[in-house]
């Protein structure tokens, strides 16, 4: 292989400074972008976060004296995470490694892929800008109608309008990067990478794609009728005019659960990436983990009214029965993941251990939703803090771990410079404790029935100490971002260089330079399995198969 | 590290060259990307019509007495339907006259597509305007915002699609179309009966349904 | 990294040794300070809450049971197969086993059967409602209060209404124990829930719609208080929308309710006289609280308040005057968000009176008047 010195033909090419950044169409810096961009919303949403947990730590109103403020704090906290931090942090991933992945010189439609990525500040901007605007949405990330749809009861100012724009620009940009996947993934892969050789994270991100594609135009479609509803005079959501709240919610949820599965699919294929390399064993189950997540995909659009189970306007038994089994192939996947360590021999570099953190926090995730698929017991826990505990278990706890999975284990193919693994174990220690702490308490405030999205409790409600200790962990998930900040800074300048393949990776992306030149290869190994470069290292059929 | 050269094969085409086409052969990148657009577009109209059908369920009678009259299938809006499914033959005519390197043809029938779609606009902006003489507007209740949320939805693809052939027609008399080269029309007309498909379920569900 | 793996690095020594010591500190700091019990919901008060415990308990042994395997498993699989100095060759290659794939399809299956079943079948019993309810109640949530229509044996006429929903202000939701009580929810504003955590039990209040459920308190309660509140983002106010029930043994709903009925039918109070006013009084309202919550005016004049309502447009307030019991003395009219105005308040006898926001009648919204 080539090493770190060689210098690719093409990458004289590679022009650098601001202006090409901004104008770039390689399918790599598009995905770098995605990330940083990601990372920005991540802060501004966190530190949101980081308001809430504070005025919650104790009883009465301390910082956010004025609710309606709170309310647009919470809004846009969750808005901002879903729709500019998780979502488009793994389009991102995708968008750099896909490609890397298949063998592929870039995606099927560059510019279109460059337009999706600038759509997302652009939507970050509208979205924000309601708080120098007069006041941002404050009807919750749902945004249930009568509540969004009736101005003077529920939000002051542009912000309702401002959040449907942003939403709208945002799906778009969705939407357009899953046809450019999709695109991708079935029309220039290398010669040789047949369907069930393709790595496990190009099958979910085609698993997303395809949720992305035909989910995410709904929710166009609720938000359009929503700002009707609000400008134009339009009857669909006011009961009082023949319209209907709950057919809202029918059509939000429509996408917004398959939104979950957008938001945990890739992470969980990045997770199936760096499992097999730092266990040096194939993933256990390819197939079947291949079928799982289609099955979650397919599942994933009949499940949508387990949001709605209190209205009492729902079909209860065929969401519940969907619901629960949607927990099947999710299983499967824990299983596989798990017997891909075993009898492995594992390396516990600063990526395997976010992904373990994924595991077993996603593991919570998945058993603390269950009690939601179960129609009565979800009576008591809808819209309390236990609900809040399981989102985060899965996308913090699942999501969030795997990109900083992914972040330490593809840093060096995109810098050419390993992070520092100190401090990325500083890092993953602080988060962990962090983020338990933080989060776990939420499962026993929500029983003792403590409502989401309220600014104050009584204090004789007995909610006191965990609150505390909830918002002691927020704090300390977010001084673990110190150190995490610092090793990319440190280690872009001064970092170990990483060499073409440093962790003796698996797929593609490790047979090219680091960072790879652009269009990507110059040669390409012999394609026989879905680790064509594991087989290119050992031979094809090493290790003795089983 | 071994290095097996022997195990690595070239490219076969130079990588940027292979950016361009499409590496497996087939349907082509833009008619793929069209197709997954046009199921994207399929479920936000999918989208529209639940929450008509939903409207339509709760509300009776529907249409409301006063407006019972009002979406009369035989009327200016059949001669309006008969246009845009003419015109998407027109479109399918151009696209066999250019796979023929029938250039002439190809941009005659563009042409005439072209303006039926712009006949179709203008048809149904007349019809609103009558519409609205007769009461019926966005704010009359579910019946009016659904109705007009539908088409005024389906105009907007329509005017859409009508850009689109222009861009089409234009690059055509450039002469940019060849029977080898002509992705984008194939992309544009898919989009063209698209729209006409949309319509005819509109027209059945709003008018005769 | 091809080559066998260095020792492990003091400074990881001390990382793994932080992450565990903290880990099981917290995990003991949980058991020891009774947060073990948290992790079950409070006992149920009603016949439909407790087959809600019954079930809530079986499904969280189950996921007790999966999370111990599973996370036990990740952690064995972590412990054992480290790669240990010297492991140069490959593990053996094994992409998958197919019985044991099939097993882990299959068992998760049955059980997620068998929890939808039990599920199910609580589900049926818990949903049942009677079509002749021994009390019929309608629950009406506005924006940011709770109502509680009293309605007779025809399920339509009010008998008499409760507007106070909370205990300490005197009012709440009274039902009695031991019989079927069904509560009818509406709303003419936006999306609520009836919550109370006792209950085990929330049902969303929809605009355009009427949700029904029943519930029986156990008889062992009777003299309780259960708190709730609104469960679903309402606006600005949501945290405030509290309301409690009031369980009474079946005598004593009677008589409060007989007490009650009596008062509805009564002729309101002779209206104050007015006379010139007095003095003039400051009241703000912001964040659905007055700014001040004890007022003193002179006996036998007339007084006026100039109010000022800061809180966003859509959000109303008002100033009323309560007798001690609860009655209205001197009912003024809302204004808007963001305006103010000048009530008069007719002269009152001296004594201890209530001045309360008639849309909020909530701790925050509630003072005394002292007149002397």
């Amino acid at each position: 292989m080539a090493t770190t010195t060689t210098v690719h033909p093409a990458a004289a090419t590679y022009r650098s400074g601001l202006y090409e950044w901004l104008t770039t169409t390689d399918h790599k810096k598009i995905g770098i972008m995605y990330v940083v961009n990601s990372f920005i919303f991540f802060f501004i949403g966190g530190v949101l976060a980081l308001f809430v947990r504070a005025e919650l730590a104790q009883p009465g109103l301390q910082y956010l004296t004025d609710e309606h403020f709170y309310n647009q704090i919470f809004t846009m906290h969750a808005t901002v995470m879903i729709f500019l931090f998780i979502i488009p942090m793994l389009a991102g991933f995708g968008n750099y490694v896909v490609p890397l992945q298949i063998g592929a010189p870039d995606m099927a439609f560059p510019r279109i892929n460059a337009m999706s990525l600038w759509m997302l500040p652009l939507g970050g901007i509208i979205l924000l800008s309601g708080f120098v605007l007069g006041g941002t949405a404050a009807a919750g990330w749902t945004s249930y109608p009568p509540l969004s749809s009736d101005r003077p009861l529920a939000s002051t100012g542009p912000g309702q309008d401002l959040w449907i724009m942003a939403l709208i620009l945002i799906g778009t940009s969705s939407i357009l990067g899953s046809i450019n996947f999709l695109v991708t993934i079935f029309k220039m892969r290398a010669p040789g990478m047949t369907l069930f050789r393709m790595p496990i994270l190009v099958w979910t991100v085609l698993v997303t794609s395809v949720l992305v594609l035909m989910a995410t135009p709904v929710i166009t479609s609720a938000l359009i009728m929503l700002f009707i509803d609000r400008n134009l005079g339009g009857h669909f959501f006011d009961p009082a005019t023949g319209g209907n709240a709950v057919l809202y919610q029918n059509v939000f949820w429509f996408y917004s659960h398959p939104a979950v599965y957008v938001m945990v699919l890739p992470a969980m294929g990045m997770i199936s990436e760096i499992l097999p390399v730092f266990s040096r064993k194939p993933l256990f189950g390819y197939k079947a983990f291949v079928f799982a997540t289609a099955g979650i995909g397919a599942l994933g659009f009949s499940v949508w009214a387990h949001h709605m189970f209190t209205t009492g306007a729902v079909f209860l038994p065929f969401f519940s029965l969907m619901t629960f089994l949607i927990a099947v192939p999710t299983g499967v996947k824990m299983f596989n993941w798990i017997f891909t360590l075993v009898r492995g021999q594992l390396t516990f570099s600063t990526p395997l251990l976010f992904a373990l953190g994924f595991l077993s926090m996603f593991l919570i995730g998945g058993i603390n939703g269950a009690f939601s698929a179960s129609v009565p017991v979800d009576y008591a826990l809808h819209d309390t803090y236990w609900v809040v505990a399981h989102l985060h278990y899965v996308l913090f706890g699942g999501s969030a771990f795997g990109v900083f999975a992914g972040v330490y284990f593809w840093f060096p193919k995109m810098t050419g410079r390993m992070l520092d693994e100190t401090l990325g174990k500083i890092q993953f220690v602080l988060m962990f404790i962090g983020f338990n702490l933080t989060f776990f308490p939420m499962h026993v405030l929500g029983l003792q029935g403590m409502p989401r999205r309220i600014a104050d409790y009584a204090s004789a409600a007995g909610w006191n100490d965990l609150n505390l200790a909830a918002t002691i962990g927020g704090f300390l998930i977010a001084a673990s971002m110190i150190p995490f900040l610092w090793n990319v800074l440190v280690s872009l300048r001064g970092g170990t260089p990483a060499g073409d393949d440093p962790w003796e990776g698996n797929t593609l992306e490790w047979a090219t330079s680091s960072p790879p030149p652009p269009y990507n290869f110059d040669r390409l190994p012999e394609i026989r399995s879905e680790r064509p470069v594991f087989d290119m290292r050992h031979g094809h059929g090493a290790g003795g198969h089983k | 590290m071994t290095a097996d050269s022997h195990a690595l094969t070239e490219v076969e085409h130079s990588p940027v060259a292979g950016l361009a086409h499409d590496a497996r052969g087939g349907i082509s990148n833009p008619i793929l990307g069209m197709l997954l657009f046009i199921t994207s577009e399929v479920m936000f109209f999918a989208g529209l019509f639940g929450a008509y059908f939903n409207a339509r369920a709760q509300n009776t009678p529907w249409p409301p007495e006063e407006f019972a009259h009002t979406l009369n299938p035989l009327s200016l809006i059949l001669v309006a339907t008969v246009i845009l499914v003419f015109s998407s033959i027109t479109c399918q005519w151009a696209v066999n006259a250019i796979r023929r390197d029938d250039r002439a043809g190809f941009l005659r029938n563009m042409s005439v597509t072209v303006v039926l779609g712009v006949i179709f606009l203008i048809m149904q902006v007349y019809d609103y305007l009558l519409l609205f003489e007769e009461g019926l507007t966005h704010t009359a209740g579910p019946f009016g915002t659904t109705y007009f949320t539908l088409t005024g939805f389906h105009g907007a693809h329509v005017f859409g699609g009508v850009i689109m052939l222009g861009v089409i027609l234009y690059r055509g008399m450039a002469g940019q179309f060849s029977s080898r080269h002509h992705d984008a029309v194939e992309a544009a007309s898919l989009y063209w009966h698209f729209v006409d498909v949309v319509w005819i379920v509109l027209f059945s569900v709003l008018y005769i349904l | 990294m091809s080559s066998s793996p260095r020792n492990t690095r003091p400074s990881d020594l001390i990382l793994l040794v932080i992450l565990v010591v903290t880990m099981v500190a917290l995990t003991v700091a949980f058991f020891a300070g009774g947060y073990w019990d948290g992790m079950f919901p409070p006992d149920a008060v009603t016949t439909q809450g407790d087959e809600i415990r019954s079930l809530y308990d079986i499904v969280f042994w189950i996921a007790v049971a999966i999370f111990i395997v599973v996370e036990g498993l990740i952690v064995y699989s972590v412990i054992r197969y480290r790669r240990k100095p010297g492991q140069d060759d490959l593990p053996v290659q094994t992409h998958g086993h197919n019985l044991l794939e099939i097993a882990w399809t299959v068992v998760p299956t049955l059980i997620v059967a068998y929890l939808f079943v039990i599920s199910f079948q609580t589900l049926s019993s818990i949903d049942a409602v009677a079509r002749t309810p021994d009390v019929k109640i309608r629950a009406v949530a506005e924006q940011f209060r709770w109502q509680f229509d009293y309605l007779a044996d025809d399920g339509v006429t009010t008998l008499f209404t409760e507007e106070v929903a909370t205990a300490d202000l005197g009012g709440g939701m009274h039902v009695p124990v031991g019989v079927n009580v069904q509560l009818e929810l509406t709303t003419p504003d936006v999306i609520h829930a009836f919550y109370v955590p006792r209950f085990l039990f929330k049902r969303d209040v929809v605009p355009g719609m009427t949700n029904v459920f029943d519930f029986t308190i156990d008889p062992a309660e009777a003299g309780q208080t259960f708190s709730g509140q609104c469960a679903e983002l309402c606006g600005t106010g949501h945290r405030v929308m509290l309301l409690d029930v009031v369980a009474m043994r079946q005598t004593e709903y009677e008589a409060w309710k007989a007490a009650k009925i009596e008062q509805a039918n009564a002729t309101p109070a002779p209206t104050a006289s007015a006379g010139p006013v007095g003095v003039t009084l400051t009241v703000g309202a912001l964040n659905i609280a007055f700014d001040q919550l004890s007022l003193e005016v002179p006996a036998d004049q007339a007084f006026a308040i100039d109010f000022t309502n800061s809180d966003p447009p859509g959000v109303l307030h008002d100033i009323d005057i309560r007798a001690a019991d609860g009655t209205v003395l001197q009912d003024q009219p809302t204004i808007d968000g963001g305006e103010s105005t000048t009530y008069t308040f007719g002269a009152l006898p001296a004594g201890a009176y209530t001045f309360i926001c008639s849309v909020h009648p909530i701790p925050a919204m509630t003072g005394t008047l002292t007149v002397r």
